[in-house]
């Protein structure tokens, strides 16, 4: 395996040796056999075993979920998706004592028993502790376990645009895992929780890390899109060049969250609104009871024209803002009431149960056979 | 690649720095664009655009590659070939009638042959080419982007992996079972199949295959049959991987003593049920409610998985079960023996 400095030192050699090459030559007659070419050549292919070397160099904290039952697709869409692959899954293991980041949507089943393979092979029995949904991520825990190996972690700071990415899963059913390679094409996305990559992002390595030229986890792979919440959301893109990763370098709080259980649920307003063209703002047309909206003392026929000093001129605009936030933060509405304006504070609440729009139909067996432990 | 090379390299790299501080020269990017140009304008000369007969909702063209001087091109099988005349257009913008010499069901090829000579071709290897990580162009003419003269569409990517991927056809079609280069180049369009995956020194990796679903992913593939399955194909001597029904007799009548719950319908988890007196999963010490997740090294997800794998053993047979019991994975050696 390849050492950082000298890893580093290969991608910078490459570079200068190409711009090297490139100077004292023509590119009129190319030709592979020409001899600056052929210099090339070998610079290419450095970069290619520094992405092998990137791979392996994570391979060791990889790892492989397996998923046995949960709620049928067969019946029809479930998490925004008519069907998930029947494949394993990936996970990255990110704690010595056992506990695995992976992605929410590899559980889209809500699967009764879940057992992780480790890279050494070993199969164990995992528990699934918390997840966020505004970040399609979520922790297993395999036990018994004290010295697993664990990646390091990038800075973000240290992420810039246009820097090499690899993604690395085994959702093709392989051992060996399958890399696919590109760069980052940005750093800010969905409400700044995602990082955006060119390289190849799917269900076959959704969960598995996102790694810089040089084997450091930059984030976890996720299906994600910024205005839906619905949990299979962001997989139609996964050949379009759209790709995106959680970072977790310094989100040890969040992780604390995830170890203790805690489901962290995307914000839930509680009104049903409408575009008024004529005026600024947007019309509630409805005020569902028990939501944050309701507590709050909104009304149908209130004009809602700000959150967070954000101007409102839309419902998408106020989609678009919603995702940004979590059930349980504060905000500060203001609104139009009989031609006064108001302001008031709230705590957004969760989405009423069931999230999705289809009822999955369980299977008999997970009823009659649940997990006892 | 040896340490020769890096070491070369990095002695390089010390006269690069020197040169770049001394004439304040920048690196530049765009000559990285330079490195693959070669590949592509020699593996352009080689590629033809194949034109058969519209059916329905079926493409009536696809990509191909040429493997030899007198004319022999690797294509896409489909029923577009079934039509009265099968067209090619080289790069040059000649046009050829074509004959079918060849057609393979399972892995999606045929191989035509027209009445010209083809200098430029791909020359065929038994070796693998190109590993994972290594850089790919991919040439094709997916959609039909590319008219007559015009080269074909050009994608740049990595191999992902060199595996064998149980893949999901059409219903009416035979899932491929055999070696596949999984690329992240998007290839997976209509028209591309047939076209050239090439490495960075102009050498064929594969051609790219049809497009098909991932039962594993339920994602399109974006892959290659390597260059070795075309030789084999081009040579007429295709073996198939599917020799293990032949290999073993008398499968299909192994027992091993266990009933599972089966009300949940196939797609359920193999829970036991219960286990019979005087059995192998009861010597074993198999008990209800156990969850069986593994038969011989393969993942058992569901009832139907559970019963192919049991399909698949012979009587005295030995294979090890790992059931999942509370939160204990319990691995246990079992001997089958000849159903009743």
């Amino acid at each position: 395996m390849m050492n950082r400095p000298r890893a580093i030192l290969t991608v910078l050699a490459t570079v200068v040796v190409w711009s090297l090459m490139s100077e004292s030559s023509s590119w009129a007659q190319p030709s592979p056999r020409d001899a600056h070419n052929h210099d090339q050549l070998r610079g290419i292919a450095l970069t290619a075993k520094a992405f092998r070397a990137a791979a392996q160099r994570i391979e060791p904290s990889l790892v492989t979920i397996e998923s046995f039952g949960g709620v049928s697709t067969a019946a029809g869409r479930i998490g925004g998706i008519r069907q998930r692959g029947e494949g394993n899954t990936t996970g990255v293991m990110i704690s010595p004592d056992g506990f695995v980041v992976t992605s929410s949507f590899n559980f889209i089943e809500q699967p009764p028993v879940i057992t992780v393979i480790t890279a050494d092979g070993q199969r164990r029995v995992a528990k699934l502790l918390g997840r966020d949904d505004s970040r399609r991520i979520c922790l297993l825990q395999i036990e018994g376990v004290t010295d697993m190996p664990v990646p390091e972690m990038v800075p973000l700071d240290d992420v810039q645009v246009g820097q090499w990415a690899v993604s690395v899963g085994v959702g093709y059913g392989d051992k060996n895992p399958a890399i696919s390679m590109g760069i980052i094409s940005a750093k800010n996305r969905i409400g700044g929780r995602a990082i955006q990559t060119d390289a190849n992002i799917s269900p076959a390595n959704y969960g598995g890390p996102l790694v810089d030229i040089e084997g450091r986890m930059i984030g976890v792979c996720v299906p994600i899109a910024p205005n839906s919440g619905s949990l299979g959301s962001g997989v139609e893109w996964y050949d379009s060049g759209i790709g995106f990763a959680i970072p977790l370098h310094g989100a040890e709080k969040l992780l604390e969250r995830l170890k203790n259980g805690v489901h962290i649920q995307r914000a839930f307003l509680g009104i049903r609104s409408e575009d008024d063209p004529d005026q600024p703002g947007i019309k509630i047309s409805q005020v569902i009871p028990g939501t944050a909206a309701a507590e709050a003392g909104l009304k149908s026929g209130d004009r809602l024209t700000a959150i967070d000093e954000q101007e409102i001129q839309n419902v998408m605009d106020l989609r678009k803002l919603l995702a940004r936030f979590m059930a349980g933060d504060e905000i500060k509405l203001v609104y139009e009431r009989e031609g006064k304006t108001a302001e008031k504070q709230i705590t957004l609440g969760a989405p009423p149960k069931p999230e999705d729009e289809d009822t999955p139909s369980l299977f008999p067996g997970r009823r009659r056979a649940p997990d006892r432990r | 690649m040896g340490s020769t090379l890096d070491t070369q390299i990095v002695g390089r790299l010390l006269v690069a720095v020197i040169l770049a501080v001394a004439s304040g020269s920048s690196l530049a990017a765009q000559q990285l664009n330079g490195a693959f140009a070669p590949a592509i304008q020699l593996a352009q000369k080689r590629m033809a655009k194949v034109y058969g007969a519209t059916a329905g909702r079926v493409d009536g063209y696809s990509s191909g590659v040429i493997v030899s001087n007198d004319g022999l091109i690797i294509t896409m099988q489909g029923i577009y070939l079934n039509g009265r005349q099968v067209r090619v257009t080289l790069h040059d913008g000649s046009q050829h009638d074509a004959r079918v010499i060849r057609r393979d069901r399972d892995l999606q090829l045929a191989l035509l042959q027209i009445d010209a000579e083809t200098p430029d071709f791909f020359e065929l290897s038994d070796a693998d080419v190109g590993q994972k990580g290594d850089w790919v162009v991919t040439l094709s003419n997916a959609f039909k982007v590319a008219d007559g003269v015009e080269p074909m569409s050009v994608n740049l990517g990595v191999i992902s992996l060199r595996t064998s991927i149980e893949a999901r056809l059409n219903a009416r079609d035979i899932a491929y079972r055999g070696p596949l280069v999984l690329i992240d180049a998007i290839t997976s369009n209509p028209g591309a199949g047939g076209g050239a995956v090439v490495t960075v020194d102009g050498q064929l990796v594969g051609t790219i295959g049809r497009v098909i679903n991932s039962s594993e992913t339920n994602t399109r593939l974006n892959y290659a049959v390597p260059g070795k399955i075309l030789k084999a194909f081009v040579e007429g001597r295709v073996t198939q991987p599917v020799a293990e029904q032949t290999i073993r007799p008398a499968t299909g009548n192994a027992e091993l003593g266990i009933r599972l719950f089966r009300l949940g319908g196939r797609l359920a988890p193999a829970y036991i049920d219960r286990v019979v007196s005087g059995s192998p999963a009861q010597q074993a010490g198999l008990k209800p409610d156990d969850l069986v997740i593994s038969i011989g090294g393969e993942k058992i997800g569901t009832i139907r998985e559970y019963d192919a794998a049991i399909e698949r053993l012979a009587p005295t047979q030995e294979v090890i079960i790992v059931v999942k019991r509370r939160l204990q994975l319990i691995r246990v050696p079992l001997t089958t023996v000849e159903k009743k």
